[in-house]
Order: C-alpha cells, then sequence, then structure tokens
C-alpha cells in the first residue's frame, strides 16, 4: 500500500501531501465501509482490523497537517529536504505496523521502523550541538528500551511458545500465568513500551530530546510517534494479557498516578514553551495509560483513540504557532508570545484554543476526550480518577501562562511576527479539526 | 425558542470574534434586545404549571449519554428572564466607555451570555456542566483583558479557583451517571431517581456544594471575589455580579439539594452555618471599606449569602424568597456598579472621602442613586423587601437563632448603604466634586430603567412571584428529605 510512495519521494512536499492524503482516502474509506479493510498480510503477522484502521486514520490525519507545517519549518533545507520527508514516512510506515501487528515479531519490526529514522530525524541540525545531543541520548535510550523489550518478548515466547498474539493470550488464560518466566516478560514488555512512550520514571531522556530536536521533529514525536506507542501498548496488553490483570495492573496504575503528578508538577515551573510541551506530552501519557489500565473493557479503546486524537491535533496547533514566533527570533520562551494577540490575533487564537483544549476545559475536544478517558476507568480505579482530576487543575496552570502572555501582557515582544500561508492552512485545518471534534466526539469514539 | 436563545447570541458573538465587522455595538444591542424580546415572548406563551415549556432533545454525543436537552419551567424562566433582562442593560452601560478592541469584548460578552441561557435552560447534567465552564472562559478573559491593575494575579486565582471547584461536581456528576440504570443518562430525572446511601450522597452532594460554594461565592471561599469584582471593568462586574453567582444559586436549587437530598440532614447545618456567617462577616467588612466598588463588592457577598440561606433551609418561603431575590439582586447590583462606574469616570477615583456635595450638582443623578439604593437597603415599596422578608421569614422557619442573626443583613445594609450614599452625595462639594455634570441620555436611560424596574417590583412582587410559584411546589414536594 505505502511501498508506491516509498518509490517516489521527490523534493516535493506536494507529492508527500499528496500520498498521505490518498492513503487517508483509502482508510477512510475501507473504515466507513465497514469491511475488514485489507485483511491480514504477511502470513498473518498484520491484520487491519477496525482498531488499526481507526487509527490509522487519525495518524494520518496528523501527519498531513505535521507535513503542511514542515514546508515553512524545513524551508532551510536544500539538499536534505527529500530525505527528511521519506524519513517521516519510513518512520509512519513504522506506526502502521504497530498498529495492525498480531505477532510479537511485527511488533518489534514495527518498533525499529519508526525508530530508526526518528534517530536520525532528532540529529537532523547537524552544526547544533543540542540536537545532536538529542539525537544520542535518544538513540541510547531507545536501543536500551528495545533490548529490554525484546528480551520480554523472548520469555513471553519461551513460556507460551508462540509469537502469535491471539495464541498467546489465549495460553495465558489457560493458566500458564503462574510461570515467572511469564511474567517477568510481561514485567519486561511493560517496562520496555514504558520508555517508549516516556511515562515516569522512565521519561528523563525525553524533556532534552524534544528540546533539542528540530520542531517539526519534536511535534512528529509527541503526537503520531505516541499516538503509534500507545496503540502498540494498548493492543499488545487487550490481546495478551487480560487475564492476568491483576498481576500488572498495579505496577501499571502506579506509574500512570506518578507520571501525571512528576510531569506535571515539573511543568509549572519551566520557562521555555517547548520544555513545557515536552513536560505536558509526558503528563499526557499518563492519562493515556489509564486506559491501558483497563485494557479490554469496554469504551477504553475509544476513549485511547478519542483521546489521542484531539491531543495530536491540539499539540500540532500548538506547535504550528509556536514554530512561527520561535524560530525566527530564536527565542522560545513565554516572553516570546507578549502580545502575540495584536500582531497576530488569528495564531493567538489558535494557540488559545489549542492550550485550553489540551487543559481540558469544556466544551472543547480535550475534555471528550479526557471525559471518555474518566468513566472507561471510573469504576475500576476511582481514585485514579481523582488524581487525574486534580492533575488537570494543576495543569490549567501552566497552559495559561501563554494565554497570559498572548493575550494580557502589557509589554510587547519586540519581533514581528510573520504568518505564511501555509501555516495559515494547516491552522484553519487545526481549528476545523478542533471544532469538530468539540462538536462530535462521539463519531470517533465510536469507531473502534 | 430556548434553543434560540443559547444560538442567537452564539452566532453573533462568533461573527464578532471572527469577522470584526463595523457597527460593533449597534450590532452587540441589537442582539442583545433581540434576546430579551425571544425571553419575553417564551414567558408569554409559557405555562406556568410547574412543568417545562419549550423543551427540546437531541442526542450530542450518544455513546457517553450526553443529549442536547433544554426546557425551562418557571425557575428557569425567571433565570433567563433576568439574563436577558440584564444582558442590553449591560451591553448599553458598556458603551460609555472607549474600550481597545471593541469587537472583542462585546463578541466574549455575547458568548457570555450564550452559555448563561445555557446554564439556566439545560435539564441534561452534563450539558449543565458545559455551559457552566463554558461561562467560565469569556468572562476571564474579559476581566484579564480590560481589567484594572492587578488583573493577571487576580484573574488566575479567580479562574483556577472556579474551575477546581467545578471539576469536583464534574466528579460527584460523573458517580451519579454511572449509577443510573443502563444505558446511563445524564437527565434530571434520571440524576434525581438514582438511590444513594447515606455516606455517597454526602460526597455527592460535597461535590456540588464546593463548585457552587465558590461561584456564589459563600464564605470561607469568597476570597477571590472583592479582589475581582473591583480589578473587573465595569461590564464584567455586572456580569459576574448581576447573573453568574446566580448559576451558582440555581445551580444548589435544581441540581444539589434535588440529586443528593439524603445528605440533607448532615451537611446543610454546616452549610447554613458557613451561610450565615458570610453574611454577618461581609457585612461588618463592607461598613470599613473607603472604596465604594469594593463596598457593593462585599454588600454582594452579604446578600448571597441571605439567598444561599434560604434555598438551603428548602422550604416554599426560603426558595421562593431566593428566587425573587435573584432577580431583584440581579437588577440593583448592576445598578449600583454603573453607578460606581459613572462616578469614576467623572471623578477619576472611587474613594468616598473623596467625593462629597454631588447631590447638589447632579439633582437627576441624585434622585436615581437614592432609589436604587433604597432597593438594595429593602426598604418597603421598592424591589429588595418582599424578597429579603421571605427569606428571613424562610430562614426563621429553619431555625429561628439562625434567622434572627440573619436579620442583621437589613440593619448593617442600611448601614453601610446609607453611609456610602451620605458620604458620596450630601455635605458640601469639594474640588472634585463641584464640576460633576448631571447624567448624558445614555445613563439616564440605563439608570431609569433599572430605577422603573426597582418601583414596579416592589409594588408588584407578585410578577414574578407568579412565574416561579408552581415550579418552586413541585420541586420541593419532589425531593424527599
Amino acid at each position: 500500500m505505502f511501498a508506491g510512495l516509498f518509490g517516489k519521494r521527490d523534493i516535493l512536499q506536494g507529492l508527500t501531501l499528496l500520498g498521505i492524503g490518498a492513503a487517508l482516502g483509502v482508510s477512510i474509506m475501507s473504515l466507513t465501509s465497514g469491511n475488514a479493510g485489507w485483511g491480514t498480510a504477511y502470513i498473518s503477522m498484520i491484520q487491519f482490523d477496525q482498531y488499526a484502521q481507526a487509527f490509522t486514520v487519525i495518524t494520518l490525519i496528523s501527519v498531513l497537517l505535521l507535513i503542511g507545517m514542515s514546508g515553512w519549518s524545513f524551508r532551510s533545507l536544500q539538499s536534505s529536504l527529500g530525505d527528511h520527508y521519506a524519513l517521516i514516512l519510513f518512520s509512519l510506515c513504522g506506526a502502521l505496523c504497530m498498529f495492525s501487528f498480531t505477532n510479537l515479531v511485527m511488533l518489534f519490526i514495527g518498533i525499529e521502523i519508526l525508530s530508526i529514522p526518528l534517530y536520525v530525524l532528532a540529529g537532523s541540525r547537524r552544526d547544533d550541538l543540542s540536537s545532536n545531543e538529542a539525537a544520542l541520548k535518544y538513540f541510547l535510550m531507545g536501543s536500551f528500551a528495545t533490548g529490554i523489550l525484546l528480551f520480554g518478548m523472548t520469555l513471553v515466547y519461551g513460556s507460551t511458545g508462540s509469537f502469535n498474539t491471539a495464541a498467546i493470550g489465549e495460553a495465558v488464560s489457560r493458566g500458564v500465568a503462574s510461570s515467572g518466566m511469564l511474567k517477568a516478560g510481561v514485567l519486561l514488555l511493560m517496562i520496555g513500551l514504558c520508555f517508549k512512550v516516556s511515562a515516569v520514571p522512565f521519561h528523563f531522556w525525553a524533556p532534552d530530546v524534544y528540546q533539542g530536536s528540530p520542531n517539526t521533529v519534536t511535534a512528529f514525536m509527541a503526537t503520531a510517534v505516541k499516538t503509534a506507542g500507545f496503540a502498540a501498548f494498548y493492543r499488545l496488553f487487550s490481546t495478551c494479557f487480560t487475564s492476568i490483570n491483576e498481576f500488572w495492573s498495579v505496577g501499571l496504575a502506579a506509574i500512570a498516578a506518578l507520571t501525571m503528578i512528576v510531569a506535571n508538577f515539573t511543568a509549572i515551573f519551566q520557562n521555555d514553551f517547548k520544555r513545557m510541551m515536552a513536560y505536558s506530552s509526558i503528563s499526557h501519557a499518563g492519562y493515556l495509560l489509564m486506559a491501558v489500565l483497563v485494557a479490554g473493557q469496554p469504551g477504553s479503546a475509544g476513549a485511547i483513540l478519542l483521546y489521542a486524537f484531539t491531543y495530536s491535533v491540539a499539540t500540532i496547533c500548538a506547535f504550528s504557532a509556536y514554530i512561527i514566533v520561535a524560530e525566527p527570533s530564536g527565542d522560545g520562551s513565554f516572553s516570546a508570545f507578549n502580545g502575540l494577540s495584536k500582531k497576530q490575533p488569528l495564531v493567538a487564537l489558535v494557540m488559545a484554543l489549542s492550550m485550553l483544549s489540551l487543559a481540558g476545559i469544556p466544551p472543547l475536544a480535550g475534555f471528550f476526550g479526557k471525559y471518555f478517558l474518566f468513566t472507561a476507568v471510573m469504576k475500576q480505579y476511582p481514585w485514579l480518577v481523582v488524581i487525574a482530576v486534580i492533575n488537570s487543575a494543576v495543569s490549567i496552570y501552566y497552559y495559561l501562562k501563554v494565554i497570559i502572555a498572548m493575550y494580557f501582557s502589557k509589554e510587547e515582544s519586540t519581533s514581528e511576527v510573520a504568518l505564511p500561508s501555509i501555516i495559515r492552512w494547516v491552522m484553519v485545518a487545526g481549528v476545523i479539526l478542533i471544532a469538530l471534534l468539540t462538536i462530535l466526539p462521539g463519531n470517533v469514539f465510536g469507531l473502534i | 425558542m430556548s434553543f434560540l436563545l443559547i444560538i442567537v447570541p452564539l452566532i453573533a458573538s462568533a461573527i464578532l470574534l471572527l469577522a470584526r465587522p463595523a457597527g460593533v455595538r449597534q450590532l452587540a444591542l441589537a442582539v442583545g434586545v433581540a434576546n430579551l424580546a425571544i425571553a419575553l415572548f417564551a414567558a408569554y406563551s409559557s405555562v406556568y404549571d410547574g412543568s417545562f415549556n419549550h423543551e427540546m432533545s437531541r442526542d450530542w454525543v450518544a455513546q457517553a449519554g450526553i443529549k442536547f436537552s433544554v426546557g425551562m419551567d418557571g425557575i428557569s424562566l425567571l433565570m433567563v428572564l433576568l439574563t436577558n433582562l440584564l444582558a442590553p442593560i449591560i451591553i448599553l452601560s458598556s458603551q460609555s466607555r472607549e474600550l481597545d478592541n471593541e469587537p472583542r469584548y462585546y463578541g466574549l460578552v455575547l458568548l457570555m451570555i450564550s452559555a448563561l441561557n445555557g446554564v439556566f435552560l439545560a435539564t441534561d447534567g452534563m450539558l449543565f456542566y458545559i455551559f457552566y465552564e463554558l461561562a467560565l472562559i469569556p468572562i476571564y478573559f474579559i476581566c484579564a483583558i480590560w481589567g484594572g491593575e492587578n488583573r493577571i494575579r487576580v484573574t488566575l486565582k479567580f479562574f483556577i479557583y472556579t474551575f477546581v471547584g467545578s471539576l469536583f461536581m464534574l466528579v460527584s456528576l460523573l458517580f451519579l451517571y454511572l449509577k443510573t440504570p443502563e444505558t446511563h443518562s445524564f437527565a434530571w430525572s434520571a440524576l434525581a431517581n438514582v438511590e444513594l446511601t447515606q455516606s455517597e450522597s454526602i460526597w455527592v452532594m460535597l461535590g456540588f456544594f464546593f463548585a457552587f460554594a465558590v461561584k456564589m461565592p459563600i464564605f470561607p471561599f469568597h476570597t477571590w471575589q472583592p479582589d475581582t469584582y473591583v480589578t473587573a471593568p465595569t461590564g464584567g462586574t455586572m456580569l459576574l455580579s448581576g447573573i453568574m453567582l446566580k448559576m451558582g444559586v440555581y445551580g444548589a436549587i435544581r441540581w444539589m439539594l434535588p440529586l443528593a437530598p439524603e445528605a440533607w440532614h448532615t451537611l446543610v447545618p454546616y452549610f447554613m452555618a458557613l451561610a450565615v456567617i458570610g453574611i454577618v462577616y461581609a457585612s461588618i467588612i463592607a461598613v470599613k471599606q473607603t472604596d465604594l466598588k469594593r463596598l457593593i463588592a462585599y454588600s454582594s457577598i452579604a446578600h448571597v449569602g441571605l439567598i444561599a440561606a434560604g434555598v438551603l433551609a428548602w422550604n416554599k418561603m426560603g426558595v421562593q424568597g431566593s428566587m425573587i431575590q435573584m432577580l431583584n439582586h440581579g437588577i440593583n447590583v448592576v445598578g449600583l456598579f454603573f453607578i460606581v462606574d459613572l462616578i469614576e469616570r467623572r471623578l477619576d477615583t472611587r474613594t468616598l472621602s473623596q467625593m462629597g456635595g454631588i447631590a447638589k450638582v447632579a439633582p437627576r443623578f441624585a434622585v436615581l442613586f437614592m432609589i436604587i439604593m433604597l432597593g438594595a437597603v429593602a426598604v418597603p415599596l421598592t424591589n429588595g423587601f418582599p424578597g429579603e422578608f421571605m427569606l428571613l421569614n424562610g430562614v426563621w422557619q429553619y431555625n429561628n437563632w439562625l434567622g434572627a442573626i440573619a436579620g442583621l443583613t437589613i440593619i448593617f445594609g442600611a448601614v453601610y448603604m446609607l453611609r456610602a450614599y451620605g458620604m458620596a452625595m450630601f455635605g458640601p462639594t469639594n474640588e472634585h466634586t463641584a464640576g460633576f455634570a448631571d447624567l448624558d441620555t445614555r445613563e439616564t436611560a440605563v439608570l431609569g430603567i433599572i430605577a422603573a424596574l426597582v418601583i414596579l417590583l416592589g409594588f408588584f412582587p407578585n410578577i414574578a412571584l407568579h412565574i416561579t410559584d408552581a415550579s418552586v411546589n413541585k420541586i420541593i414536594s419532589a425531593v424527599q428529605l
């Protein structure tokens, strides 16, 4: 399906947009027609079921916006422009494998296809020290996590005798569960995936990597990559390990709570927008982990889908505003946003909407993401919902900082802010998406 | 009809915020008046037997049981009338000042009106919550963009305070929702039918109470209020005090007590004590104020404390009294804040000691100020009197001692209002006040309408009482204490 694209990746952003648009069209068509999509492929190692298709659609939409945004952000690249798009598309291809795997090997391959281009992308500003640092950190941490993951897979294979997720799930529920080897395997898988989605206490790489990478790449990591990580996490645990969830859920609940608390309280003290967004992205990982906790329960898959979508759209909108404010001036602190509402009302409006949506203020899209998540978790983990609610109250504080700078601050930052037309279109599309998700959140939730 | 009340200002605000057309002031005013006309027509075509009129219900987020269902019984209708009556007055009075970026200001005001109508009309719990929160966003921007000194710190406190309060309400709502029979529903009747154990109902009621107590505000949740009222631009203060605090009282009548009545015996004595403490505490502070705007802010805490006490007593007299007192307090307080703004525009100060003798130079202003002030003091034959009388009667029925202490509000009210009026209007003129210009046409119109309402509702309180009578009976009898 996507192989055709990689053949003719030219230096044209338009072609990439077209390709993703076509892929999106096909995905939406097969999703709405309700058949099993392309069914299974690669000796049943991939299955494009409803779940995979729905995640494919939302990720393609996110990447579509990102590519649109990148046109301006990558303008200074000359020879390597084509490589950038190619790498993003490779990575996207890995994400699609992670949505649809039915085999642990495929999951592993997917994660690798996703990650390796990212290591390169993170370091793509070769003459920038922080970019190099980001790439190295990301690579070391990523390969470390991959090792743990692989070891976990081996142990699971050893105890259940299969790489096929359905077979593993069956074996586990039949009672191989008691074996210590399986438990160790599940634990290692959990830790490896927590590394990938940057959950506390495995998050230390994330802020530096996010800050050091080029802006578009950071936005890509914070949205599409995170979505892929969670989709895989959820898919793996809901098919394989629901029958032994009392074993792993306590630990995961603690990780979720810790992730929310640590990330939110660290984000309060940030003065740099991008670093704040990095911690905000970690805290959102905490909310999403709550849905993995109740994997398999009705409503949890839809909740994770809607949450990931609303979060991605808002984050991309925020980054597209950040790029045009911060890149020309080189100043990414909150004070760079001072007085933006007078200079560029549209940009300020988009940024304000994204921040309010990320904070989960009703009736914006983010609120419904949180709402479905909380109702899915409420029955089994009411205490976790209370922690999450308190955390969303805390998060308002740092999201409002941006709004305060844009709208209420009397002093104005001196730099000029221009709004290129391509970014304007991305923003308009983003706002329309937020509006649609506000009015019809149930339609996305109901996709799975 | 109900839907129109929400959608008309919403569309108008979108036009103002995005398209920024010319003739902003006229457009905003026209929308306000149009909405008032719709509300009056809805009142005219309603049946006052306690049932819901002009109902509408559509699925919104079917998977989550959220319906867009609106409708108005007498209680909602009175609040809607108050909102849409004050809306044009607030818009008109804002026009006395030049504001920067007027499309944005009036757009936000209209968005606020839309959300407030939604709060009073929603018959679905989650819809109520969503409108309740939606109302917070425009008022936060209004106060923080056009406010006075310290506005960023003050409004941030206001925002976080009220947002956190209502998150507790969200948890309560979700808890009740999950207790409704399968396929769950947020409809008022479904939520009210949930049987709770004693301890569950205490938690549910506390969740609602935090949200509403912050909004009203009730002592000791009031600390955001004086600063915010003083810092906000006059239009924002009017919206906050005239309409927004009624969201809290209305929420208590419609949602808090009917949804968790089992906790009434356990919790209400404490809430009642807080309300009465708030009345006395705020009155005493009001007496000591030198800043006129801050004085009215504190008097508002005292008044709303009495209204809350009437609701909590949950007898016919108390709830009816709170209904008409919400109407009257809304009218009076908007008038008073307009007067503060008017004086501040002319004298550049709100400090009482720098005023004096204004009555001599501005007789028309003196008369209208006097009428509105007497309404706030609750002198017989002004609108404040029947409301306070019924409220005190209701609290007295609940507990004689509390009734007696709450009655102090009348004495204190007379003390601080008459003191303020005397210091501002009587005595010799000074160099500031000698050149005090009397009212212009727009100001006369605003204050004239308010003064006329003060007298009209003072003579004929039955106009308002009739609207709510059957609905109050119904909701009180529906709640098994």
